[in-house]
């Protein structure tokens, strides 16, 4: 009315419908047609490459920036300092995650990724929640999965901090958390004693 | 037994207001749990099976988004924004992706419009799909209800090849879109899509649109008239359904549209009837608008802004100002306001949802002397989106 193109009005017949005794009848022919419905779990689904489901991490080259982290909307991101390994890397919450992957675009080397893996579902134990706060492992550990389920089976906790990720087939990796956060865990040690 | 008054004294002492009702009239508490309201409620004083009144009751699915948006870096909030409008998830990602650019003073590739407009597109006509399904269910025409899910389900299909998500995209992000076009068989398969959905609407019409039941229980029910509708701020297919030819895609057009060719549904009744076919036709319209696009083709070029600031995305900054976008949504005319102070968060992101106008106090009048088997069938003709109401 004030600016912008000139409004095409459609002709008021063409909106308007006539009410029908006989015409809902029509859709009786679709008895005779085969349903669009997909019986889970008996047939499989069919999931883009692309869907956004768990995430991957290459330890080799992830330098421990902490960019996902500042990017994450749920704040679902902790980083994890690990025995053996230079920089911290990041532990990936599901309880938090929104499955946004901002993480995954803004990692500088790439060392994040995802699978198309996104089954959040459990049997109702207890220790089966605790598989869905993770560090995520390599692509090709996670990516042999392919009933899109989570990879992991037991998450075992050790004595003095080890913790041993049980897979799905059997496979195992073990390894020592020192300390959450962005600092070392033996410099914030070092200032809790200066500071007692 | 205990008396009324000492009821009443009760509730008051315990911080509760209990309403005296003579003897001819009851109070109805009408949701959040039924299907029709959508985690909205609505207290009705009823006589009989006439409504007296009606008082809205929203804030069931309030969770502070605009002030929530304060705390986040800029391209985070995508993330967060779009769950103000659950059916069309893509439009807060767009007002708010748009509204930023200008922030920026981006130039958006050519490429990155044409995919936001299909996307939009798209959303519209899935949501409209979803608001067939409601429709079918409150007016009890389930096989119609079902269809539409059915169909919709062939456009997630889509969305989740194109964006990697099925429901909550996350796709179109300042400067853009995150990921290109999969390939051409996804043009390929969108065309088919397009066709086939067409090709089903006349089945829509015969069972839903075109049924003699649907006309005796829509005909003259929830009448708004052109003023009224203008000074509540009604938008939307609301408004066209009183006689007002008002479309922002057409008064401030926005991407692809000015190049694009469709009509706008104007009807004068203004009743859930009218409201009903306006929606009718604009879905097929949609349909119109995707072919025209699939038939120009996605031009050539960047999906997003090549911008060195875009590395470090969580210390990206936004030049100090403010800027207003706003989309035609299925709902209505759907706005963000982003005001930046020059940090790495926005200042404030206020968003004008479509349903406040129509939901609250447009919803309350006319459910005025409406029979009960009514009140889900206006609040459908009306199409509340209840989370952006509440937000």
């Amino acid at each position: 009315m004030i600016m912008g193109m000139k409004i095409k009005v459609a002709p008021e017949e063409e909106v308007k419908k006539r009410p029908s005794f006989i015409k809902p009848w029509m859709s009786l022919k679709y008895l005779f047609k085969k349903p669009v419905t997909i019986k889970i779990p008996y047939e499989p689904t069919q999931i883009a490459e692309n869907y956004r489901g768990f995430h991957t991490l290459n330890w080799k080259t992830c330098i421990g920036c902490n960019m996902c982290g500042q990017i994450c909307p749920a704040r679902a991101i902790e980083m994890t300092w690990i025995e053996g390994e230079k920089r911290p890397h990041p532990k990936v919450d599901y309880g938090r995650c929104t499955f946004c992957q901002f993480c995954v675009d803004v990692c500088p080397t790439n060392a994040l990724g995802f699978v198309s893996n996104y089954m959040l579902t459990t049997v109702w134990k207890d220790e089966e929640l605790e598989l869905f706060d993770w560090v995520p492992l390599p692509e090709e550990k996670v990516k042999k999965f392919t009933d899109y389920r989570h990879p992991l089976a037991k998450i075992e906790k050790l004595e003095d901090g080890k913790v041993r990720y049980v897979l799905r087939d059997g496979e195992t990796v073990e390894f020592k958390i020192l300390g959450y956060g962005l600092k070392p865990p033996k410099l914030q040690q070092k200032k809790e004693e200066k500071k007692a | 037994m205990v008396s009324q008054s000492e009821l009443v004294k009760e509730a008051r002492e315990n911080g509760m207001e209990l309403l005296p009702l003579d003897k001819d009239t009851y109070e109805l508490f009408f949701g959040p749990q039924h299907m029709a309201t959508e985690n909205f409620s609505i207290i009705l004083k009823m006589d009989g099976h006439r409504v007296v009144k009606a008082i809205a009751n929203p804030g069931f699915l309030h969770r502070g988004f605009e002030k929530l948006a304060e705390f986040r870096p800029w391209y985070t909030n995508i993330a967060l924004l779009l769950r103000i409008c659950v059916p069309e998830p893509d439009v807060p990602e767009a007002i708010y992706s748009m509204a930023v650019d200008e922030l920026m003073g981006w130039e958006v590739p050519e490429r990155a419009q044409w995919i936001r407009t299909v996307v939009l597109e798209m959303a519209r006509v899935s949501s409209y799909l979803f608001w067939t399904m409601g429709l079918g269910f409150k007016l009890g025409v389930y096989t119609a209800g079902q269809w539409a899910a059915a169909y919709r389900e062939r456009l997630m299909a889509l969305f989740e090849e194109l964006t990697g998500a099925r429901v909550y995209h996350i796709y179109t992000i300042p400067g853009g879109v995150r990921r290109d076009i999969p390939s051409d068989k996804w043009l390929r398969q969108l065309k088919d899509t397009v066709e086939y959905i067409k090709d089903k609407l006349k089945d829509f019409d015969n069972v839903l649109f075109e049924n003699y039941i649907t006309h005796r229980r829509m005909e003259g029910i929830g009448v708004m008239d052109k003023k009224f509708a203008l000074d509540e701020g009604v938008t939307g297919p609301n408004l066209r359904a009183t006689g007002v030819a008002a479309d922002v895609r057409k008064l401030d057009p926005y991407l692809f549209y000015p190049e694009l060719d469709f009509e706008i549904p104007v009807l004068k009744e203004g009743d859930a009837l009218a409201r009903a076919l306006v929606r009718r036709f604009e879905l097929e319209q949609d349909l119109y608008i995707l072919e025209q696009l699939l038939e120009m083709g996605p031009p050539s070029g960047a999906y997003k802004v090549q911008d060195p600031r875009l590395k470090a995305l969580p210390r990206f900054k936004v030049p100090a100002g403010e800027a207003y976008a706003h989309v035609e949504a299925t709902m209505g005319d759907f706005g963000a306001y982003v005001v930046s102070d020059g940090g790495s968060k926005p200042y404030r992101v206020q968003i004008r949802g479509p349903s406040i106008a129509h939901g609250i106090r447009v919803l309350e009048q006319l459910l005025v002397g409406a029979r009960i088997a009514d009140v889900p069938v206006i609040l459908m003709s009306l199409g509340n989106c209840p989370p952006d109401i509440d937000r």
